[in-house]
């Protein structure tokens, strides 16, 4: 093999020079040689001048695999290693392999020779040597040793990467590069796992839902609140005209009203969906909460209770009881018969407020006081509290229930970590608020982004990672609520305003087939009312 | 009681109810002298005291004897052909014996450094064990003392020691004697036993009253 020079070992590339060309050199060597492409990697090694491996280590690895155990520990001596206790977990690996190839081959009187003269004094414990003679005993007749290859990529684990460059450490600095990109990318939004490595990874902004798709009228007054169903296949919408609405969003992304609840005889202020999207809760102000049944839209039944009012609504994961704040600041359980369960007073709630379960049943979360939220866990009975400072309006819960996005007046949304230690970890800011309830909520692929409504009638939508925003949507021509992201489809958005309609956003290449769609469907008349979202 | 002379004169007047048999005794000396194969003593004590005994009896305590001898020499070989001729199918129905027995031969045969022998010995006869999960550990034991250049130093050099030896043997004699439907325990034994559980559950009760613990070295010592 050539010998560098003391210069050439230095040599580095790239422009901002930090990269040794001897090093970028035996990687891709390396990768090579793991790809199979044994031929371009020696050649590689040959014009380059540059050994993949110094000559001692060279012979090792053949040592190893031609089971020259003994060579083999000796030139381990003489590769350079510093550090004694490798060199000692390196010959008791080399060792124990000879010990077991011995006994696989029958030959027991010499695999004990081995074990008492040679592997004794190397290993780490009493218990370590206990187990290998065990092994002079056997009860089974699996073979004990490992295969060769196997266990020179032990050693390569074990030795440091400056004698032998570790296995797939090319592959490894790619990936790297690219999770990075990823992460920078603040208009990320794609289900699409692609990245190609001819350039940076960076989204465009039409990745992010903007322009309007479609205008559903079907409400009558303000539109206060919105959620899509788990399965993205349905959207909830409550109003001040004490409806709510299911709508049903079609396989090409066309929502059209399916149910129109009626029943409260108040604003209805929130919904919720359970687990398995079977049936909705809505929530009347200070009044009822009603169960109705997403396919058939009957009512199922209607919880209440005789004097105070129920102020908001959530499920229990099980899907076998239902939570409801209490205007007199209790919240209350019941089974789905109507039943009271459980009852947890003291101040607890708000009048209108926000209720959230955890997927694991045990938290519940409220607004308990102007300013502080109550994470209640029922089965430690414990409490923890996010104290702002600022009035809290609304807040909601992530879908991995690790983060809780808080509205407050500010108007400013904070972002706080509930896993573990409570912390605030973003703040989000730029929408205007200064009357009203305005919700936010999270969104898109993985999360990564907030979106909210604001009283300029716009839709907000930040990076979450970033803080930074990224979309203004206009259209509407009231004070946006409520937004809700579509949990399945990154790509669709949903707003809710004062304006009394509910509008779906989506790409804009989205549009131009929308666009194609309408035409097709204003043909057939019928279908056009409904896409359009009249009954 | 705040302070007594002798400890084994503690409530003197209540020893005065109790009579003591001669013979009961002598029978408590002998029997003790029968177990442990002391068998001139037994010889002379019976003379001296006018018992009779039977000629099995001696001939039982010789047989045994030699069993001993050999176990605790590291002949375990012969004892276990000396046994299985005196108590033909003892050592089938007593599976962990025989196996302390055949590992007293294993011992022997690391301690002269014969380790080849050793490792096929345990492979032919100890191994069969191993098909019973509690004789596993006790083989692992036995065989990392074949990895030791020097087994003494090891951490199962226990094994190795005189005392493990006559644990075994103290174990056999029990097995034999029992097959022969004699005490596996002498009277002797039980009866030194029974006194200190007694000694020192009164001691308990009186510990209030400042009496130190029992101890039955200091009691037989007076």
């Amino acid at each position: 093999m050539a010998r560098l020079l003391q210069s050439e070992e230095d040599e580095v590339i790239g422009s901002k020079g930090v990269i040794k060309k001897v090093e970028f050199v035996q990687i891709i060597a390396k990768a090579l040689y793991s790809l199979g492409y044994k031929k371009s990697g020696a050649h590689l090694e040959e014009e380059s001048g540059i050994p993949l491996h110094s000559s001692a280590v060279n012979m090792f690895m053949h040592q190893i695999l031609d089971g020259n155990w003994g060579e083999s520990v000796a030139t381990l001596h003489s590769i350079g290693l510093k550090d004694e206790s490798t060199v000692k977990s390196a010959s008791f690996l080399i060792l124990e392999q000879k010990f077991f190839e011995l006994l696989d081959g029958g030959k027991v009187m010499d695999a004990l020779k081995t074990l008492r003269t040679e592997i004794a004094h190397l290993c780490a414990s009493s218990n370590q040597l206990r187990e290998l003679s065990s092994n002079l005993v056997s009860f089974s007749h699996d073979l004990r040793a490992k295969s060769r290859p196997k266990l020179l990529q032990e050693l390569q684990e074990l030795l440091p990467p400056t004698i032998m460059v570790p296995e797939r450490r090319l592959e490894q600095l790619v990936e790297q590069a690219l999770t990075l990109q990823r992460d920078a990318c603040v208009f990320h939004n794609s289900l699409d796992r692609e990245i190609s490595l001819y350039t940076d990874h960076q989204c465009g902004r039409d990745q992010i839902p903007s322009r309007t798709l479609q205008i559903l009228e079907a409400h009558s007054d303000e539109v206060w609140f919105l959620n899509f169903s788990h399965n993205g296949k349905y959207l909830a919408s409550s109003s001040n005209d004490q409806s709510a609405i299911i709508w049903e969003v079609g396989t090409n992304g066309e929502v059209s009203l399916k149910h129109k609840l009626s029943g409260h005889h108040k604003p209805v202020s929130s919904v919720s969906w359970s687990s398995d999207d079977g049936k909705l809760l809505t929530c009347g102000v200070e009044e009822s909460v009603r169960c109705w049944d997403v396919s058939s839209g009957e009512c199922l039944h209607v919880y209440e209770k005789s004097g105070p009012g129920l102020v908001s609504c959530g499920w229990s994961p099980d899907g076998k009881s239902i939570f409801s704040g209490v205007n007199d600041r209790s919240i209350c359980m019941w089974d789905l018969d109507g039943k009271e369960v459980e009852n947890w007073k003291g101040q607890r709630t708000l009048r209108i407020s926000d209720l959230e379960i955890t997927r694991d049943g045990k938290q519940i979360m409220s607004i308990f006081k102007e300013t502080a939220i109550l994470l209640f866990d029922r089965e430690a009975k414990s409490e923890r509290v996010i104290e702002e400072d600022q009035t809290i309006t609304s807040f909601s819960l992530s879908r991995d229930n690790r983060y809780l996005l808080v509205n407050l007046v500010g108007p400013e949304i904070h972002l706080w970590n509930i896993d573990g230690d409570i912390n605030l970890v973003a703040k989000y800011k730029g929408h205007k608020r200064t009357r009203f309830v305005i919700k936010s909520c999270f969104g898109g692929s993985e999360q990564a982004f907030v979106a909210s409504g604001s009283e300029d009638s716009q839709v907000y939508i930040w990076h979450r990672g970033s803080e930074e925003l990224i979309g203004k949507l206009s259209g509407h021509s009231g004070s946006v609520n409520c937004v809700s992201w579509n949990p399945v489809n990154p790509h669709m958005l949903a707003s809710a305003s004062d304006d009394g309609t509910i509008r779906i956003w989506g790409l804009n290449s989205h549009l131009q087939q929308h666009k194609k769609l309408q035409q097709v469907h204003s043909n057939g008349g019928s279908m056009a009312a409904a896409y359009n979202g009249r009954t | 009681m705040t302070s007594s002379p002798s400890a084994m004169d503690v409530d003197p007047p209540n020893y005065d109810h109790v009579t003591i048999n001669d013979s009961d005794v002598h029978s408590i000396v002998l029997s003790y002298l029968v177990h442990n194969c002391y068998r001139e003593t037994v010889e002379s004590f019976a003379a001296s005291t006018g018992m009779n005994q039977p000629a099995d009896y001696l001939d039982g305590i010789e047989k045994r004897k030699k069993i001993f001898e050999c176990a605790l020499e590291g002949n375990a070989l012969k004892a276990i052909d000396l046994t299985e001729q005196l108590a033909p199918d003892l050592l089938e129905s007593n599976k962990d014996l025989h196996f302390d027995l055949l590992s007293l031969h294993f011992v022997e045969l690391v301690c002269s450094r014969k380790c080849n022998e050793a490792l096929e010995f345990a492979q032919t006869k100890l191994t069969p064990f191993g098909k019973m999960q509690k004789y596993v550990e006790k083989l692992e034991d036995f065989m990392a003392l074949l990895a030791y250049e020097e087994p003494e130093k090891s951490p199962m050099f226990h094994l190795l020691s005189l005392e493990h030896r006559q644990q075994v043997v103290d174990s056999l004699n029990q097995a034999i004697l029992a097959q022969a439907k004699l005490p596996s325990h002498t009277p002797m034994e039980r009866l030194i036993q029974q006194t200190a559980v007694v000694r020192q559950l009164l001691n308990q009760d009186h510990a209030k009253d400042g009496h130190p613990p029992f101890a039955l070295k200091d009691f037989l010592n007076g």
